[in-house]
């Protein structure tokens, strides 16, 4: 029988392993090889530096930029779609009419290109004709032209506003699904025992949607992380770099200046951050289920 | 028994909550809005600074446009033979992975799952550089099979957790009986296991679809020549031709959503469930 069992095995999971090993695996350890490179991404030579890149890493001040911004991003993207999806939930969890048309409207940016996303806020920004100046030439009555994506001061938080519009409805279908799990007699009880909303919400359904927010939290500085798509389509990076953030860095260095081996060696940076970040959530995740489980 | 008292949760005011949400919905429609509404306008309209307004009459001349340029075909074409093979080929290897971690587990199993599962939450950035150079050295640079190939391996984490899960809940006592009765694993995981997990599949399916055809870093990183590139580069592109022709930009943008504006609505159930789960879970 165990005999038959490892044939089942290795024949099951000999594709899938290999696909994931050749594909993912390797490439991911090969990383580390060509961050102590100066691989130029076409010669076939190239030579070691040693520790050279990570030593540019630490002087460059693009990369400290980047490194700034993906943190502003990271914290932005933690806050916004987190909180905006958490009010949104609890108002759709009132059983208010029409909340499976309110669900779907909310949840609609989800599934669209970042491409998309990017273009359509694009044209919110855009100077002339675009729907936030058009607003606020409305309100003030003078004619408003601020070019949001072009100006350094204003160029990282547009994209933000646009990414948290697109992430505010997967925080909030996370929420909901932790809501449903929240026995509707206990609040209940509370309110019989004269707890106010306030109270009811932070004291009972706030620490009982601590598994959620650790979900929300995790997916949320995740997927900042990976943030490229959107910034790409959006500002470049610029203006001055401005918006650049570390996946957008790895890409100018090593696909349009050709330093494969600088980006190599950001990009083990940025799998260190993950990791880092991952470990965090898995710790995370066991602490909650051990207090909620 | 009594009739169960209405719960009322937090809010007494059914009324404001509503308006609340209302206002909040058109807030949030208002962007996807401005791209319907430019694609059905004239160039001359918008650049008035018409686009936020109703429109007149119903323009479909940017439509025709963009269905009538055969670079358009060409990127539907190309994002459909990357996107239905690597969903295919992610779902079927994940299944055959998710069969022998939920009912054949081994020493060390659950380490190797996690392991695959842990692949979901790396920036994909992280293999780019290698990838490149092993594509390079097999000659498949400015081909789609580089697309194919990577979307279906970096699908297999969310693949093999969710077929996983799905099939820990089949009983055992099915697949035993099946044994018993002379059949081996393979026709255990396709005649009965799969046959049961249909709404598993179902899930799968629309969220690698969406993803795999919204995608825009790997085929702008593995293609270069125009008639390689899938939709989404396209639209980038296609920016330099149209450049003020913002309703085509618009009607454009509407086509190439349109296939997972589509399974979005048909399969919106799903698309939830796979997000939540996957996300639950992981």
């Amino acid at each position: 029988m165990e005999q038959h069992n490892r044939f089942w095995r290795i024949a099951l999971l000999g594709l899938p392993l290999g696909l994931f090993g050749l594909f993912v695996v390797w490439p991911l350890f090969s990383s580390f090889y060509y961050s102590f490179t100066d691989w130029n991404g076409f010669d076939t030579n190239y030579s070691f530096v040693g520790f050279d890149n990570f030593a540019k890493i630490a002087t460059d001040r693009l990369f400290l930029q980047a490194a700034i911004n993906t943190t502003i991003w990271m914290a932005a993207a933690i806050i916004l779609p987190t909180t905006l999806g958490l009010m949104l939930a609890l108002l759709l969890d009132s059983r208010v009419a029409g909340a499976r048309v309110f669900k779907s409207i909310f949840y609609l940016p989800i599934c669209l290109s970042a491409v998309i996303v990017g273009q359509i806020w694009t044209w919110i920004y855009q100077p002339d004709w675009g729907l936030l100046n058009t607003i606020i030439s409305q309100i003030t009555g003078e004619k408003f032209k601020y070019a949001w994506l072009a100006k350094p001061d204003t160029a990282l938080w547009s994209v933000i506003v646009a990414w948290s519009w697109q992430q505010t409805g997967l925080a909030m279908v996370i929420y909901l699904a932790g809501l449903t799990a929240i026995p509707g007699d206990l609040l209940e009880v509370c309110e019989i025992e004269g707890a106010s909303p306030w109270q009811r919400f932070r004291r009972v359904v706030l620490p009982l949607l601590a598994p959620s927010t650790v979900v929300v939290v995790a997916l949320s500085v995740i997927n900042s992380l990976k943030g490229f798509d959107i910034l790409y389509i959006m500002t470049g990076g610029g203006p001055f770099n401005s918006s650049d953030t570390l996946a957008m860095h790895m890409y100018n260095e090593s696909f349009k200046k050709y330093l494969m081996g600088y980006g190599s060696a950001i990009s083990v940076v940025l799998f260190l951050i993950a990791l880092a970040i991952i470990g965090l959530y898995f710790r995370q995740l066991r602490k909650v289920d051990r207090i909620y489980g | 028994m009594a009739e169960p008292l209405p719960v009322t949760r937090f809010n007494p005011w059914p009324t404001t909550i509503f308006t609340i949400l209302s206002a909040l919905a058109v807030l949030f429609l208002l962007p996807t809005l401005g791209v319907l509404l430019s694609s059905i306008k004239t160039t001359r309209e918008i650049s008035m600074g018409e686009l936020w307004s109703l429109p007149a009459s119903l323009f479909l001349g940017n439509f025709a446009e963009v269905l009538g340029n055969p670079a358009v075909h060409r990127y539907f074409l190309n994002t459909l033979l990357v996107t239905l093979p690597a969903t295919a080929v992610s779902i079927t290897l994940g299944a055959l992975a998710g069969y022998v971690f939920a009912k054949l587990p081994f020493r060390g199993s659950n380490a190797l799952f996690l392991g695959i599962v842990a692949g979901m939450f790396f920036p994909p950035q992280v293999i780019l550089v290698p990838l490149f150079r092993l594509f390079n050295g097999l000659g498949l640079i400015d081909t789609l099979w580089p697309v194919i190939i990577v979307h279906s391996a970096l699908g297999l984490p969310i693949c093999v957790l969710m077929m996983r899960n799905f099939f820990a809940t089949v009983p055992n006592a099915l697949r035993e009986a099946a044994i018993m009765e002379g059949a081996n694993e393979w026709q255990v995981l396709t005649r009965v296991v799969l046959p049961l997990s249909l709404p598993a599949l179902a899930v799968l399916a629309t969220l690698q679809f969406t993803w795999i055809w919204n995608d825009f870093l790997w085929p702008l990183i593995f293609t270069q020549s125009d008639n390689k590139r899938t939709i989404m580069i396209g639209i980038v592109n296609l920016k330099g031709q149209y450049s003020v022709a913002w309703g085509v930009q618009g009607a454009l943008s509407l086509v190439a959503s349109l296939p997972t504006l589509l399974v979005f609505l048909f399969f919106q159930r799903f698309f939830i469930k796979g997000m939540t789960m996957g996300a639950v879970k992981g």
